[in-house]
């Protein structure tokens, strides 16, 4: 442990955070999952949630079609793209090829009080149009799947930084007793998944125990939580209760405290392989609740991941990230946004409902979104889509804090760059962590010689406008 | 970990962190007399006042944390013009030596006005009433600046006078000592020699020592014993692969190309390189030459071509819509940052968009390192690279390993001669020996077609013209408007070219760039094996005597022990770069040999063993955990080099990787109980055991794993069917060899497992258990078939065990496996 608690020392030396040597003792002494202290001095503020729900929609939607309608752009349509906004430009696959505008594919109505206007690819998110705030005009710096990605979850396209489930782990600690502090949870469905990495839940420098942990829906829900065959949970049990003994008679002479931190670590792990098939275990569900979100237990769809999500939020889990991979519609755009908004508009809509009658929305947060959005300009893998796009995009946040039924930032007239109240990645960090009571400008850990932040060194602001 | 309680944080902070403030002065007193000693320093002893302050040591951590930032090397971020880590221009404006009232630094530091106070309040820094104290003696005391401690090359001390001279003549321990006596403290006892055995194996070759070797040791009392097991570790095979472990974590060595698609790129036969350098202990100055710029040299070889896997172990992309000028610059980026972080210890990735904040590294700089690496031929593989498996990644080399390749030269001289036989005969039909000779021919030449077969495709390094590197404003890879760079080192080391100012230079290359870094007389040889040096001490005892194994810049930690730092770089250098004998000396030092066991009073004074004055007591790595239990358990397969291997691994665990989408078989010959070395590193999905007990996804340069201790890992010794196989393994060997009783099966176990008989509550708990569990398995006799399933496929024809007899002893082994001090080098 002694490299890792030097680390973490100078981490804290760097915060600047005065820290008594109580609070100290505290964080070095737990090295497990399960409920722990995070770093003294946090929540910088009154936190106004308590978790979040990031929705990754992998592959970048469009928000040409989702929340962003550009009339000129459908006037424009078949027609080319003018040079103005294209020229030096960086370019995913289009590189190289004739640019043509690609009018909306999709009809948008109002929605809402505040006549929000919303794709008819998403008829349930027009029904909580008043539940969440439309961002449309944010910003990333990567043009790529895999790097775009690590982008939004680091901050940076550099890998081995730690993602932001681990950052606010690693600040507030976690709640959950049996449970790690941040879960990740896949599906698929629509145009060929694009590879996700383990990266994205990483925890970089951070300790390994702040790694987003992800949960299986098929075979072993989390990777060795099941006994090996022909062992039962009592024997199990006695074998960790063995461990633990030796361990800790041995320990009186070398009163090494690491083997104490590791011994419970073993008694924590045995819990975890109780209470994880508890949690995935959808029995205890109403059918109402099954019918709301569409799951169906075992599925693996984003429809129960939406349910896990709910339960995990229950237990106490600070940062529930789950990626539907589909969204990467280059060809068929319509089919594919259809197979995609299929499977997630109606189990999204039941997750807000859900927690809001629970009365959950109030301290949780919903990020949904993706590493980037597309492209104004025709591509055609098939039927008409579109190519990646960083300069514009649409993303939206939803429950604690959050003003409902507002709509912030704006592109250009066709969808192109952001131009008004732009929102970068790391605005969208900033503000984030300032939900959670964390100023994002103080939550800073010592690595190489930097202070390292989510939000790293450039300036990034808290969204104050879409705060209520 | 250790307790923290009786230090306040500002007590820890950087270089005097072993010192309380309260303890300052007495340290003061204390260098005072050091400072009389005339074999430790040169400076006259009415000096002492003036030594009472290291510039290095106390002044540069405060004011690279406090005020480089907005004071330093970075042009842009400068303000006021003013350089506080520059003596010139501190000097002609906020400091006039020895006079605190003249100099606006001290005002300005102690101000209460917001607008003049510094470090300003909104920036987050403060300054502690330590920190304000040491610089107004420093000011006071002359202010002198000494240059940055890791950017002057290593100095020659001598070997410095103890006053106990009994505990040990060695130089290591010398230097170790007279610290400890200038603190009034003592080195610890030794550790048993049990536990020095066990020590010397883990941190030698990986692995635990067997019962005999343990019983050797403990009954050879001639003062060589030890020797002689260092000199035979030393010398075997496991050395390489344990070292490479090691090595290849700082040159982020994968088996996937990391980014998008992470489809496997072929390199293993750079992996093997690394074990038999390290194994035939190719100079550490030959080493680095070779992997930089093998290809550049002379006649090169096929190892040395291999070696240049170096260059490609980047992490690269070929997705669809990737720009290959961007990518072109991210490489460039990648490969600046591993090069500078592994030789030189230092953190260019900041000079990417601009100059080094804290340190004298520019932007340009930056760009000047990744001219050398542009003659790199890395076009092809976005033009070649496909989603096949492995993907392509010209240029790619086919080859055999050095064993390999020697069986080759053997197979050929043998085929020589039986050729010659047969041709300088009569028809073999008409002659039995030669009818003989013919099948021994065929024989022979089945044998090297075999052989050849094995010949794996790696990546090299092949030197194309230079393409064109600009300087990127910003790191912008769109803006064309910087200068045009050529290959050239950092601009305050030096220059690479000696005939500076000459109109005409030959361009600078790779090879210029290797030569340079090791070069001790007109290079940084001196600066680059104290990097080298600073990772071994971390290896054998722990922890750095540096910290900052990856940061020896303004913000990384001050060398506790510098002299013995320098030294240890100087030896390695003047004995050839030498990694065996530097290695060598250190494990026989008795330094090395102290017991890891603190008193309260050590752990109070002393909490991270600063001093040295005691060993460590870690976690093995995560490969060296199944290595451990591999051996003890029978199992492991010693087998050196060859294609990665592929252990057990849940099943659906590459469902997120895609182009090509993947499907996992793990090996079902002995390749699954290969070491950890060759297990195949996935970048984006790292075997899940690894991963849990730390080993990193080789993404960027690691120089030292972090060490947690989770559930997770916790539940992967548990439960991951390599370790219950294992534990099978275990069972199955104590119940064939460890006699017929209970009590002598167990002290066999406990000799395979911690090379130490059990104690009386370990005895009983154990036995009990054992008892329980051979009910349970009696009762449930599918449960005991199941349990034991790998170990009776394991067993000799004719042999028979009892199934409940082997699933209850395997709960024993389950436990043993997992112990706390299993799986601790202490």
């Amino acid at each position: 442990m002694e490299p890792l608690q030097l680390k973490r020392r100078s981490f804290l030396a760097q915060t600047g955070i005065g820290l008594g040597a109580t609070a100290l003792g505290g964080l070095l002494g737990k090295d497990g999952i399960g409920a722990e202290a995070g770093v003294a001095g946090l929540p910088h503020h009154q936190p106004k949630v308590k978790r979040v729900i990031f929705l990754c929609m992998a592959g970048g939607p469009s928000h040409l079609e989702t929340f962003d309608y550009k009339p000129k752009l459908a006037e424009l349509d078949g027609k080319p793209m003018p040079a103005s906004f294209t020229k030096g430009q960086p370019i995913a696959q289009l590189q190289g090829k004739s640019l043509k505008c690609q009018g909306p594919l999709v009809k948008f109505r109002k929605h809402g009080k505040s006549g929000m206007e919303i794709s008819d690819f998403l008829p349930w998110h027009a029904k909580m149009a008043d539940d969440i705030c439309v961002l449309r005009s944010l910003v990333t710096e990567q043009i790529n799947h895999d790097p775009a990605h690590t982008f939004m979850n680091t901050g940076t396209g550099i890998s081995g930084r730690p993602s932001m489930g681990s950052w606010i782990n690693y600040g507030l600690g976690s709640t959950g007793e049996n449970l790690p502090g941040f879960v990740v949870l896949t599906s698929v469905g629509g145009r060929n998944p694009q590879p996700i990495a383990q990266r994205q839940w990483s925890a970089g420098f951070l300790p390994g125990r702040f790694q987003g942990v992800e949960l299986n829906s098929v075979g072993s829900p989390v990777h060795y939580v099941r006994n090996p065959a022909g062992v039962n949970l009592v024997e199990q049990q006695s074998v960790v209760e063995t461990i633990a003994a030796l361990n800790r008679k041995r320990n009186v002479t070398f009163q090494d405290p690491e083997v104490e931190t590791r011994t419970k670590a073993y008694e924590l792990a045995f819990k975890m392989q109780m209470s994880v098939p508890e949690l995935v275990d959808f029995s205890d569900e109403p059918q109402e609740v099954l019918d709301m979100y569409g799951a169906k237990p075992g599925d693996g769809s984003f429809a129960s991941n939406c349910l896990l999500a709910r339960r995990l939020a229950e237990r106490g889990v600070r940062f529930i990230h789950l990626y539907h991979r589909g969204w990467d519609h280059h060809g068929d755009l319509v089919r594919y946004m259809n197979i995609c908004c299929g499977l997630t508009d109606k189990p999204t809509y039941a997750l807000v409902q859900d927690l809001k009658r629970r009365g959950m929305l109030d301290d949780t947060l919903i990020i949904w979104g993706g590493e980037f959005g597309r492209t104004p300009m025709f591509q055609g893998k098939g039927g008409p889509g579109r190519d990646h796009h960083m300069k514009g995009f649409s993303m939206w946040m939803a429950g604690g804090g959050i003003k409902g039924g507002v709509t912030y930032g704006a592109t250009d007239e066709l969808g192109y760059n952001s131009v008004d109240n732009i929102v970068h990645v790391r605005d969208l960090h900033a503000t984030m962590l300032h939900q959670l009571g964390i100023d994002h400008r103080r939550l800073a850990v010592k690595f190489q010689g930097l202070d390292m932040r989510l939000t790293g060194v450039e300036k990034s602001r808290v969204l104050t406008d879409i705060l209520a | 970990m250790l307790p923290l309680a009786c230090y306040g944080l500002e007590g820890l902070r950087q270089s005097r962190s072993w010192m309380t403030a309260s303890s300052l002065l007495t340290f003061c007193v204390l260098l005072l007399l050091v400072s009389t000693d005339p074999t430790y320093g040169n400076q006259p002893a009415n000096a002492a006042e003036k030594q009472a302050i290291q510039f290095n040591r106390d002044i540069r951590p405060i004011l690279s944390n406090k005020c480089i930032a907005c004071h330093g090397p970075d042009e842009k971020q400068r303000k006021a013009k003013l350089r506080l880590d520059d003596e010139t221009s501190a000097k002609t404006s906020v400091i006039v030596a020895g006079d605190l009232k003249k100099s606006e630094l001290i005002s300005r530091i102690t101000s209460t006005d917001a607008d003049t106070q510094m470090p300003p309040p909104d920036s987050g820094k403060a300054l502690t009433e330590t920190e304000i104290t040491l610089l107004k003696q420093w000011i006071q005391s002359g202010a002198d600046y000494e240059p940055h401690w890791a950017y002057v090359a290593p100095k020659r001390f001598p070997v410095p006078r103890v006053k106990d001279t009994t505990w040990s003549p060695h130089w290591i321990d010398r230097f170790i000592l007279a610290q400890l006596e200038t603190d009034g403290e003592r080195p610890a006892r030794d550790a048993d020699r049990l536990t020095l055995l066990r020590r010397i194996y883990f941190d030698l070759v990986g692995l635990p020592p067997t019962p005999s070797e343990v019983d050797r040791f403990l009954k050879d009392s001639s003062p060589e014993a030890l020797s002689r097991v260092v000199d035979r570790l030393l010398a075997s095979e496991r050395f390489g692969e344990r070292m490479a472990m090691y090595w290849l974590d700082l040159v982020r060595y994968a088996d996937t190309v990391g980014y998008h698609g992470d489809q496997d790129h072929a390199i293993s036969p750079y992996r093997d390189y690394v074990i038999d350098a390290f194994n035939r202990n190719l100079p550490f100055d030959r080493f680095t030459r070779e992997q930089l710029a093998g290809d550049l040299l002379p006649n090169a070889t096929i190892d040395q071509k291999i070696a240049t896997g170096y260059n490609r172990l980047l992490q690269t992309s070929h997705e669809g819509g990737v720009q290959p000028k961007e990518y072109l610059a991210i490489y460039a980026a990648d490969r600046v940052r591993n090069f500078s972080n592994v030789w030189l210890g230092a953190t260019m990735g900041c000079c990417q968009c601009h100059d080094h904040k804290y340190d004298p590294y520019t932007i340009k700089d930056f760009y000047s390192l990744v001219s050398f690496f542009g003659d790199i031929d890395e076009a092809q593989h976005f033009k070649l690279g496909s989603n096949a498996l492995p993907t392509r990644r010209p240029p790619e080399m086919t080859v055999l390993s050095r064993q390999q390749r020697d069986l080759e030269t053997t197979l050929l001289v043998q085929i020589a001669k039986v050729t010659k036989a047969v041709k300088s005969n009569n028809p073999p039909k008409t002659n039995p020996s030669k009818k003989e000779k013919s099948a021994q021919l065929k024989i022979l030449q089945d044998q090297l077609a075999a052989l050849r077969k094995q010949a794996r495709p790696s990546m090299v390094t092949v030197a194309i013209k230079p393409r064109e590197i600009r300087l990127l404003p910003r790191g912008n890879w769109l803006d064309d408007s910087g200068p045009i760079m050529v290959p050239e080192i950092p601009e305050f080391l030096g220059t690479i070219h000696s005939d500076r100012g000459q109109a005409t230079r030959r361009r600078a290359t790779r090879l210029d760039l290797a030569n340079w870094l090791v070069d001790s007389q007109n290079g940084v040889g001196g600066q680059t094996a104290r990097v080298m040096a600073n990772r071994l001490w971390y290896l054998f005892m722990g922890a750095g005597i540096s910290r900052s194994l990856d940061d020896f810049g303004g913000q990384g930690e001050p060398p506790t022990h510098p002299e013995l730092l320098d030294t240890l770089a100087l030896k390695l250098v003047d004995h050839d770069w030498n990694l065996k004998y530097l290695i060598r000396e250190i494990v026989l030092s008795r330094t090395y040999r102290q017991s890891s066991r603190a008193s309260a009073q050590q752990l109070a004074k002393d909490p991270d063993n600063r001093l040295f004055a005691r060993q460590s007591r870690f976690r093995l790595p995560a490969e060296m955990i199944r290595d451990n239990a591999l051996a003890v358990s029978g199992l492991l397969v010693h087998e050196l080099g060859g294609i990665s291997i592929r252990p057990y691994q849940p099943a659906g665990y590459y469902r997120h990787l895609n182009f090509p989408k993947r499907t996992y078989k793990s090996n079902t010959d002995q390749n699954q109980w290969r070491r950890g070395v060759y297990v195949h590193w996935q970048r984006q999905f790292l075997h899940p055991m690894l991963r849990a007990f730390d080993a990193p996804s080789r993404e960027e340069c690691t120089a030292q794993r972090t060490r947690s201790n989770t559930p997770l890992a916790a539940m992967a010794l548990l439960n991951d069917p390599t370790f219950f196989e294992a534990a099978q393994g275990l069972a199955l060997r104590v119940i064939t060899d460890g006699g017929t009783s209970d009590p002598s099966r167990l002290r066999h176990a406990f000799r395979l497992t911690l090379s130490r008989e059990a104690t009386p509550f370990e005895s009983d708990t154990l036995l009990k258990l054992l008892d329980q569990s051979r009910k349970r398995y009696r009762d449930t006799k599918p449960a005991a078939d199941q349990a034991t399933q790998a170990a009776l496929a394991r067993l000799k024809p004719g042999q028979k065990v009892e199934t409940s007899e082997l699933a209850a002893w395997t709960v024993i082994s389950r436990v043993l496996l997992n112990l706390s001090e299993t799986i601790t080098r202490n």
